[in-house]
């Protein structure tokens, strides 16, 4: 996969690199309107993940840009810092594939992006495998172990796809609510909630094999194993 | 009450004072106007006699061997003339008199205003008198007073016409003003600019002075608009830039467990500074006027979807939650995102602050005559009188009434009020302490006592 990041904002662009090199991602930098326009529209990429607040431009322009250009197939996350409303509807409106507020998860950028791969590729049955003989059903939301179902319900299924989607990278708490109830501002962060959703999905696994594969990070958070 | 209303009030009672003064005063002006006219006529008449005596001598009209008196009368009996020759001795002659007396003339008594005249001719005194019937005077009193009273009545109800008229006319600029300018707007972005026509000099300059506060109130919003999209910049980019190094450094295998837990007390840090920039530009933007209002939103499928995300919460603290909306309400203009944050807040503070196993009823029902109630009560520890006005302040907390008390009062309800006032509702709370305390949202209650007042 290949990633163009736009993003002025030096520190923030290296951050984002590091990760999603470590995602095993093939990353391009722009810095500049000028610098991401070219590169647009000389290389193929995957993904743009694209800085509307540019020094030198407005990134809605660049986004429209390309989708004026039919050899242009990358899907587009929009993100910004910038509080204005109208961002969001013009930049979906455009042909924007996905919008993210800053400040943003690193793990929630990359969980959208794997949404838009599934979309794109139009995966209709991804499975993804974990643990002893676990399948998880992305697309469908089931969980199976063999031919059984194991149930579940919308947040512990939620909250466990997340953890398998980042496998081998320990989640906070903190991360692990936003994921489940990112839309909502709360001020405070009771963790407690998460905790107890661990607890229920660890007691619905184990009956069909073992959940240790589900480890928890003392003083930390949760992480599956391979 | 209304200026023109009042105005027209005015104008009829001091009309009304007028002609009912009109009443009292006419028919004794009339009447001594009508008397002295009266007098005037007998003297003109007096005149004429003795002119006519002199010219033609006394002997025309008395026969002096006889000693009678001359006597005559119009045909109706309105008016007499007597010369009579008196007896006794001429003192202070000519002498003359005005009065009213009963005279008896064809066997008929009648009032009549008379003059005396007693003069001195050929050596012998004589008494003329000339009287005019009362009845007359009267009828001429009667017919001037009726005059008078109609013209006075019709001139009053004539003028307060044609005031109102004038009022209405005049104040017109002035109405249009209140409507467009003033009721109709409900914020400073929709307030039309277009000058009302007025040649009134007071009403241009009313007009002019809106329009200038206005545009500068306008200029404030825009200024704040730009001041609010350039802070949620400068601040967000920061935090956004540690969020991602904090994440990255997680991920780090060489990190020991003890920075380990450092970061995730920073990510717990920044999370807060995150949350009260993202609460200060969620209020600064709805206030100022930032979110549509175009969604028609049935209060029960946003109180299902609320309910919905957090149905889990309910179950791992095993509370009871029944609700009770009857009928459903819907608002026409509302905004959906707002509402279900407004819903979401009230029913996510009702769980945090609730005994293990406590209930949650949100029950709504329709305001008599017009809006809508929603009511969320918890039965949780309650809130101090004391602390309850302050409930709605943005950044006060209260000391938690336990150690397990879950901190949190503090942005969730100004972000609920601030949704509830977009909405034209209001948002309230009762308390009891240990019993458990219950939001009140009032839907379109404000619109009720508008079209009340």
């Amino acid at each position: 996969m290949h990633v163009l990041i736009v993003e002025d904002e030096k520190s923030l662009h290296e951050e984002m690199r590091q990760f999603l090199i470590q995602s095993q991602y093939i990353v391009d930098s722009a810095f500049s309107f000028a610098d991401a326009s070219e590169k647009v529209f000389v290389n193929s990429y995957d993904f743009v993940l694209l800085d509307l607040g540019l020094p030198d431009g407005d990134g809605l322009t660049l986004l429209r840009e390309a989708r004026q250009n039919d050899q242009q197939e990358a899907s587009f996350i929009i993100l910004t810092a910038r509080g204005d409303l109208d961002d969001r509807i013009k930049g979906l409106d455009l042909g924007a594939d996905d919008y993210l507020p800053k400040p943003f998860s690193l793990l929630e950028l990359q969980s959208r992006m794997q949404a838009i791969t599934r979309r794109k590729f139009g995966l209709k049955r991804q499975e993804v495998a974990f643990g002893q003989g676990f399948q998880m059903d992305v697309t469908g939301r089931v969980l199976r172990h063999g031919e059984q179902e194991v149930p579940l319900t919308k947040k512990e299924f939620d909250l466990l796809h997340y953890l398998v989607l980042h496998k081998n990278r320990v989640l906070t708490r903190l991360q692990l609510g936003e994921h489940l109830w990112g839309n909502v501002l709360e001020d405070d962060s009771d963790s407690n909630y998460i905790d107890v959703h661990i607890k229920n999905i660890r007691k619905k696994l184990t009956p069909f094999a073992p959940a240790d594969f589900l480890e928890t990070v003392r003083g930390i958070g949760y992480r599956v194993a391979e | 009450m209304r200026l023109e209303a009042k105005l027209a009030l005015f104008n009829a009672l001091s009309k009304l004072l007028l002609v009912l003064l009109g009443a009292l005063v006419i028919p004794p002006v009339v009447s001594r106007v009508a008397v002295s006219h009266t007098d005037q006529r007998l003297h003109e008449k007096k005149q004429e006699v003795l002119s006519l005596i002199a010219r033609d001598g006394l002997a025309a009209f008395v026969r002096q061997e006889q000693d009678e008196a001359y006597a005559d009368y119009n045909i109706l009996k309105q008016e007499y003339i007597t010369l009579t020759p008196e007896q006794g001795p001429a003192v202070a002659l000519p002498e003359e008199k005005v009065f009213d007396e009963q005279r008896q003339v064809d066997k008929q008594v009648e009032d009549f205003r008379i003059l005396s005249y007693r003069f001195l001719a050929q050596g012998r005194p004589y008494r003329l008198e000339i009287g005019s019937s009362l009845a007359t005077v009267e009828l001429l009193e009667d017919t001037l007073r009726r005059l008078a009273l109609w013209v006075l009545i019709i001139g009053a109800l004539l003028t307060i016409a044609t005031d109102a008229a004038f009022a209405r006319f005049l104040l017109r600029p002035l109405g249009e003003l209140i409507t467009r300018k003033l009721r109709n707007v409900r914020h400073p972005s929709a307030f039309p600019f277009a000058p009302i026509p007025t040649s009134t000099t007071d009403f241009r300059r009313l007009d002019d002075s809106l329009n200038e506060m206005m545009r500068q109130i306008q200029s404030a919003f825009e200024k704040e608009r730009e001041f609010m999209s350039n802070v949620s910049h400068e601040l967000l980019t920061p935090v956004s830039i540690l969020q991602s190094r904090f994440e990255n450094m997680l991920q780090d295998p060489e990190l020991s467990h003890a920075h380990s837990l450092k970061i995730v007390d920073s990510q717990k840090t920044l999370y807060r500074l995150r949350n009260t920039v993202r609460t200060l530009l969620l209020i600064a933007n709805i206030e100022n006027e930032q979110y549509l209002r175009e969604d028609t939103v049935s209060l029960s499928a946003v109180l299902a979807e609320v309910i919905n995300e957090l149905d889990d919460r309910l179950a791992q603290r095993e509370l009871h939650l029944r609700v009770q909306l009857e009928p459903d309400y819907v608002l026409t203009r509302g905004n959906h995102t707002l509402l279900f944050t407004l819903l979401f807040n009230l029913v996510s503070n009702a769980i945090k602050y609730n005994r293990w196993g406590g209930n949650i009823t949100v029950t709504g029902q329709p305001l008599p005559g017009h809006g809508y109630r929603l009511a969320v009560a918890d039965t949780g520890p309650g809130i101090a009188p004391e602390n309850l006005p302050h409930l709605f302040d943005r950044f006060r907390r209260f000391q938690a009434a336990g150690a397990a008390a879950p901190e949190g009062y503090g942005l969730g309800l100004p972000i609920a009020l601030t949704i509830a006032t977009f909405h034209e509702a209001t948002l309230t709370a009762t308390s009891e302490v240990s019993k458990g305390t219950t939001f009140v949202l009032e839907f379109g209650a404000g619109q009720q006592s508008a079209a009340a007042s």
